[in-house]
This record gives C-alpha cells, sequence and structure tokens, in this order.
C-alpha cells in the first residue's frame, strides 16, 4: 500500500511545501509521444488543459483514452497481467482508484522535484494528488447561520435540523467510507440509520445543494464545488458551507496521477499539471482545490487554514464493497 | 484518440460497440455499432449495402403477416387472429437490429405501432380502429427502411466509422449522448421493458448528465433544476405510472429541448472561458 495523504488532525489544510510551483515557461518542451488514461470527471476542464498542453507543444503526440475512473484502473490492471502494453500516465478523478494500481505495483517513484511543490501533506512516493476537493455541509441561509451547524458529522443527525443527502453519489461513497475508516463499522452503521430516519435522499449533490437553497432541507452533505458553481451563476443564492471538524465530514479528497513507466517525457508531462497556470485553471473554472503554493483557491471558500481535515488514507477510499454492504445492511441503499 | 466498450442490446442478446458519429448532422440522430462475432445483431449492420434488398424483403414480409393477422381478426375475431404474434414476426427479421442500431426513434415507434395494433385486436377494438393502427405501423416499417437505406450510404461512404467510443470528449458531445440515450429509454419503453428504460434514464443521470452540470448551474440554474425534476421525477413517473407512449415521448422531446437550450449554453460558456496558458 502507498502512502496516502496524512492532513494532520486539526491542523491548517495548508502547509508550506518545499519548493515553488513553477511557471509552464521554464518547463522543457514535451517531445514524442504519450498514453494517457483519463478518469471522466470536471465537465471537460480537464480536457481543456490536454488540450492546451498538447496546442503548445506541436511535436507531442498524446493519446487519451477516455473512461470512468475506476473502469480505467481495473483495465490497467488487467493489461498490465496480460502483458499488453498500457498508458503511460494515469490521471484519476479520485485517490481510490490511484490505490487500486499502485496496489498492483505498477506505479514508478516520481522524482522529488515534482512531488515538492505539493504541500507537505500531498507529498507521495509513487502518485501525486492534483486537485482537492472538500466535503461540506451546505445550509439554508435564510434560516441558519454556520454556528448552527454541528460541527461534528456523527452528531448531525441528532440536531433538529432536517437533511438532505445523496447515497448512490460516488463521492457519498467514499466519504462514508472514510468514516469507516475513522470511526470503525459499528458507529458508520448506526450513523446511516439515524441519518435515514432523518434525511431525504436526492439522486446527486447538486440536487442537494439545490434543495438547501430552496429551504426544502436545512443542511445537506455535498462536495464544495456545487455550492460555489451555484453562487458563481445565482450570487443571491441562499446557501452557504459549513464544514465539520477533524472527521469525515469535512474530507479532502483528490483527483490525482500516477506515472507507469519512468521515462523523461512522462515525468515532464506530469510536470505540467502542477504548473502555476494549469493548477490556477482548475482552481479558477473548475472550483477545485489547488494543493502546490502560489496559486490561489477558488473563490468562495473561506480561509483554508480554519478547516481541519482528518488523516485518512485516501487510497483505501477504493475499497468499496464493505461500504455499500453497510449501506444496504443500514437500509440507505 | 478514443477506445472505449459498452455493453448493449440485452433484448437481441448481442453485445455491441457504438461507432462514433462522423458527421454532426448524423449525431443527433444516427449512430450503429459493431456486432460481437457471437451477438444476434449479426454482423449485417455492418454492412448494410449489402443487405438493403433483405431488408427490403422483411419489410414486405413484416406488413404481410400483420395483414394476415388484421384480416383473420375482422373475420374470424381476437383469438383466431393471435396479435401477439406480431411481436415475435418482428424480432424474427434482420430489419429489427438494422434499425435499432441506426435510428432509435423509429426503433421505438415501430414497437409503439406493432402494440397499437396489438392492444387494438386484443380489446376488440373496431376494425376501422385497428385498420388505422396498421396503417400507422406501415408507415412508420416504410420511414425506418428509408432510414436505413440513408444510413447504408454513410455508411458505405466511410462516414460511419467503426471508432469505438460511448465516452464522450467534451460536455457538448455529453449532450448528444444523453440524448441518444432518451430515445433509447423510449425504444425499450415502447418494448413494454419499463425497468431497463428506467435504468437507462437512472444511469444517463449519474453517469452522463451529473458529470456536466456543475458547468450548467453557472449559467442557467433554474433550466438545470427543471432537468433535475425531470431526470429524478417526471421521467420515471411517466414510466411507472404506465403513461401512453406518446405521452413519454412528450416528457422526453421537452427534456431534448432543454438539452439542447444546455448546449448553447455551454458553447457560450466554452468560448467565454480563460485559456490554460
Amino acid at each position: 500500500m502507498i502512502k496516502g495523504i496524512a492532513a494532520a488532525a486539526a491542523s491548517p489544510l495548508l502547509t508550506t511545501p518545499l519548493a515553488r510551483a513553477v511557471s509552464v515557461d521554464d518547463l522543457d518542451p514535451l517531445v514524442g509521444e504519450l498514453t494517457l488514461y483519463l478518469g471522466r470527471g470536471e465537465g471537460g476542464l480537464y480536457e481543456n488543459v490536454l488540450e492546451a498542453i498538447e496546442k503548445r507543444n506541436p511535436d507531442f503526440n498524446l493519446k487519451i483514452r477516455r473512461g470512468p475512473t475506476a473502469a480505467l484502473a481495473n483495465v490497467i490492471v488487467a493489461e498490465a497481467e496480460a502483458g499488453v502494453k498500457g498508458p503511460d500516465v494515469f490521471w484519476a478523478v479520485d485517490s481510490g482508484a490511484i490505490g487500486l494500481v499502485s496496489d498492483a505495483g505498477l506505479a514508478k517513484p516520481l522524482p522529488a522535484d515534482l512531488t515538492d511543490v505539493l504541500q507537505e501533506e500531498f507529498q507521495f512516493e509513487r502518485w501525486a494528488p492534483v486537485t482537492g476537493r472538500i466535503r461540506t455541509l451546505p445550509f439554508h441561509t435564510v434560516r441558519l447561520q454556520a454556528a448552527d451547524i454541528p460541527d461534528n458529522i456523527m452528531t448531525l443527525p441528532d440536531s433538529d435540523l432536517s437533511l438532505g443527502w445523496a447515497p448512490a453519489y460516488a463521492s457519498f461513497q467514499s466519504f462514508v467510507t472514510a468514516m469507516r475508516i475513522l470511526q470503525g463499522d459499528a458507529e458508520t452503521q448506526d450513523w446511516l440509520q439515524r441519518m435515514e430516519k432523518r434525511a431525504k435522499p436526492f439522486a446527486g449533490e447538486l440536487g442537494v445543494v439545490m434543495a438547501a437553497e430552496r429551504g426544502e432541507v436545512d443542511v445537506g452533505l455535498a462536495n464544495h464545488y456545487y455550492t460555489l458553481r451555484l453562487k458563481s451563476g445565482k450570487p443571491d443564492a441562499r446557501v452557504d458551507l459549513a464544514f465539520t471538524r477533524n472527521d469525515a465530514g469535512c474530507l479532502v479528497n483528490a483527483s490525482g496521477v500516477l506515472a507507469l513507466n519512468d521515462n523523461e517525457v512522462t515525468f515532464n508531462f506530469i510536470r505540467y499539471l502542477f504548473t502555476t497556470q494549469v493548477q490556477s485553471y482548475l482552481a479558477r473554472e473548475a472550483y477545485e482545490i489547488p494543493l502546490v503554493s502560489d496559486v490561489n483557491p477558488p473563490d468562495g471558500l473561506p480561509p483554508l487554514d480554519t478547516i481541519s481535515p482528518p488523516k485518512v488514507d485516501l487510497t483505501l477510499l477504493a475499497d468499496l464493497k464493505p461500504t455499500l454492504d453497510l449501506m444496504r445492511n443500514a437500509g440507505v441503499l | 484518440m478514443s477506445f472505449t466498450t459498452d455493453t448493449t442490446r440485452a433484448a437481441l442478446n448481442g453485445r455491441a460497440l457504438f461507432f462514433k458519429i462522423a458527421s454532426v448532422f448524423f449525431a443527433s440522430a444516427f449512430f450503429s455499432h459493431h456486432a460481437a462475432a457471437s451477438g444476434a445483431i449479426g454482423d449485417h449492420v455492418n454492412d448494410m449495402s449489402a443487405n438493403l434488398d433483405n431488408y427490403t424483403e422483411e419489410v414486405v414480409w413484416l406488413i404481410g403477416q400483420v395483414d394476415v393477422i388484421v384480416d383473420t381478426y375482422e373475420n374470424e375475431g381476437t383469438k383466431a387472429a393471435a396479435p401477439e404474434a406480431v411481436v415475435d414476426h418482428w424480432e424474427a427479421v434482420d430489419f429489427h437490429s438494422a434499425i435499432e442500431v441506426n435510428y432509435i426513434p423509429l426503433y421505438a415507434s415501430i414497437w409503439q405501432g406493432l402494440f397499437g395494433v396489438r392492444v387494438a385486436i386484443e380489446e376488440g377494438a373496431p376494425i376501422v380502429v385497428v385498420r388505422a393502427e396498421q396503417d400507422k405501423l406501415e408507415q412508420t416499417l416504410w420511414q425506418s427502411l428509408g432510414a436505413v437505406k440513408v444510413a447504408a450510404q454513410y455508411q458505405e461512404r466511410g462516414l460511419l466509422p467503426d471508432v469505438e467510443a460511448t465516452t464522450p470528449d467534451s460536455p457538448i458531445e455529453t449532450l448528444d449522448v444523453i440524448k441518444q440515450r432518451l430515445d433509447r429509454t423510449l425504444a425499450k419503453y415502447a418494448e413494454k421493458l419499463d425497468d431497463e428504460a428506467i435504468g437507462i434514464v437512472q444511469d444517463t443521470y449519474l453517469n452522463l448528465f451529473e458529470g456536466i452540470e456543475g458547468m450548467l448551474i453557472e449559467q442557467d440554474a433554474d433550466l438545470v433544476e427543471s432537468l433535475e425534476i425531470d431526470f429524478n421525477v417526471a421521467l420515471p413517473k411517466a414510466i411507472q405510472d404506465g403513461e401512453s407512449v406518446d405521452e413519454v415521448r412528450a416528457v422526453i422531446e421537452g427534456m431534448k429541448d432543454k438539452l439542447d437550450r444546455c448546449k448553447t449554453l455551454l458553447k457560450e460558456a466554452q468560448e467565454q472561458r480563460s485559456d490554460v496558458f
């Protein structure tokens, strides 16, 4: 098992990296061919990044295979077992899939200069988180203030607030997996059962956020970017973000990248993803949380040093089956 | 470059890979796919020009079989007519899969027509009503044969290349795929496969629409909310409540209009988006 994210408990989200992120102008041009497996996500913004890299490097031939992240991870492992040449790079929208490939021994160590630009909590030997997203509690601002929201996710179902959630949503299931890791199965199942009696289900987390905005529920559970995007398009939206402290309710998950060979073009390509320009673009357009220095977080996130994410090995989040079993036992799925 | 697989057509026992649509015109309506070696769809869909005579013979035969059933109903009544055979006859012809992989909206209409004749006979409707249903079915079958002939020409000219791609490369393509999936939903509903139809709706929402609605909500939150309701309430409810095919089609057409509006908004947003470098 590769080392996972270990954001220090009750410590600020961000710490100082060993090195500053570089500008794309400081990188060597990409020359040659590279095959990338790209987990689908972010509505095409990753594609814009890749197109820009290709446009900037006319002697670089990028082949892309796209698909659901988990499926691509399984394909990579299967191709390796069959002796078939797979990708040079895997860019996954969630770190659980990264763990699946790493556990198969397929990820190559990354050069130190590449990972040193990341905050210390996000530096790993064989993969690099590209950008982050955080679990939040969007709430209806007409009736509530942030101080009214429990800062302990485990006590949320004991409150008198009306709740909304999307149990079938992949990010929610990763959050439940993190809760299992942090609190154990029994406590998690109890939490699910208590929530199930109180929470209104939605198909997706945007639906949860919109329900909170309408006042249909007081509080929801969702990734941060839905609320930020809604507020971007609707500045008077009656919803804001609250955060729990040091529990799965404020889990920071990440998209991630790993190298399947140690060719120089492979590492150089990955370096492009950590330039100030790409990190800024993903923060600005996709509302993702940059994990390098000198790049501002997306507008609308509270000061990051007020957020205290839990210590969780994100690569363990690929272990979904026990989570799904638990959710079914709790009557949630 | 894309290379992705998908599984389709449980009803025909076939696994298939969709062709990527070559022309913009065909992107919204026509699509084709490979047939697996063991699949019941058959290789004929990959060489439709060579099979047009067969398709034509099948359509003529099928219309004749339906006519026999309706004549029998007129002369001897429902039991002698055995109207359930219209579905068996339809499933027996190769043309069935040719139209399904090329023009799913008409495929849905054929099923609607088949059940229109069958149900009218089973309910003992006046012969004039049954003949009206028969006429609608015949018109749809001829229209479908025409669509397959056009698709065959495009296929022959290499405009339906067999690039394996069911995973769209962009939000705009995603919207096109969503519309195709909605057409397929209607087809399955018209086939009386309600659970499969609802499964397609749910899968389309979670795996396609959900991935682009974050971008859309920045452009038009009300539009996204309306589509949220359509995907999660209106369409599943219309199917579960057993509404007519025309009523379900109306829901889907309304959703497709909204998706077209989404496409416009996303194009505008893309044009205004800042550069990466």
